[in-house]
């Protein structure tokens, strides 16, 4: 699953969760905050937005109730604004940031308190969302790294170390690492991995 | 499994839109067959002249692909259960 997917099920989820029959706004805009989280924080722009302080419990999976949820009318506004702007910014498919992009006109619910609690603005909210390329939103949550580029997490979990040794690999030049155009971020190629593995040879 | 076509009448709508109501599906097919109603979305035409759509789906019953389409939120005109052919199978 992308991140876009894991934002509509943590939605429908929480919905479930809540008792309620249809899906909202706010429930969108919280599976998708959480599709991109990290240890219960997203960090977007001079932000972290914590997902406590929304009330859920990221530490629990929620669990599947038994109710039929639907899509409210407003919800369905979301996406098709999100989809909207996946077209405009020249996207195949709708992703986690158009969907964020999509609340940075609402002034009520979840995202009206957000703004109220950090200052955003709808200028600020896309100005963060826009320097966040999409490689960087969906890397801030661990995925399988099936990919040729690892970021740092995947690629220490491919070896089996700590992320800080595998970054002071990188630091050392024992493991080549390239940083994404204009950001911090650096992802290591797959096939790299190898050159800081050494073969074991038995002591005679 | 059987397959069925949903035809729905979408005057004006736009690819963005239908990008919007694809997602819905596909989250709305994912919820259903993880509470043990299996309903899977294949493909869609679109005819951009008439604003006429056929979505062809696979599930047990018509029921359980009109409750998908009712939960995604997608306007329908009929669902209807169609034999499928292919060129390999004739």
């Amino acid at each position: 699953m992308d991140s876009i997917e894991l934002a509509t099920s943590f939605a429908i989820t929480r919905a479930k969760g809540r008792g309620q029959q249809t899906v909202t706004p706010d429930d969108l805009l919280v599976g998708c905050l959480h599709s991109i989280s990290r240890l219960g924080v997203v960090e977007l722009g001079p932000w972290v937005l914590d997902l406590e302080a929304m009330g859920v419990d990221w530490l629990v999976k929620p669990g599947a109730a038994d109710a039929r949820v639907s899509y409210s009318q407003e919800a369905v506004d979301v996406l098709d604004r999100a989809a909207r702007i996946a077209g405009a910014d020249g996207a195949g498919s709708i992703e986690a940031r158009h969907l964020l992009a999509a609340f940075a006109a609402e002034e009520s619910g979840l995202m009206a308190d957000l703004k109220r609690t950090y200052g955003i603005t709808s200028a600020t909210w896309r100005a963060a969302l826009a320097r966040n390329t999409v490689s960087t939103l969906e890397a801030a949550r661990p995925v399988d790294g099936t990919g040729e580029y690892l970021s740092p997490e995947q690629a220490a979990g491919k070896l089996g170390i700590h992320v800080q040794t595998l970054r002071a690999y990188v630091r050392s030049g024992k493991l080549p690492a390239m940083r994404l155009a204009g950001e911090r971020s650096i992802r290591i190629r797959r096939s790299d991995l190898e050159k800081v593995l050494e073969p074991l040879v038995p002591e005679s | 499994m059987s397959m069925f076509v949903v035809k729905r009448d979408l005057p004006g709508v736009t690819p963005d839109v239908l990008h919007s109501a694809g997602l819905r599906a596909k989250s709305c097919c994912t919820e259903m067959t993880q509470e043990g109603r299996p309903v899977r979305w294949i493909r869609s035409f679109f005819l951009p002249e008439t604003g006429q759509t056929h979505c062809y789906f696979e599930a047990a019953s018509r029921q359980a692909v009109e409750e998908a389409n009712q939960r995604a939120r997608i306007p329908f005109v009929e669902i209807r259960e169609v034999v499928e052919m292919t060129p390999d199978s004739v």
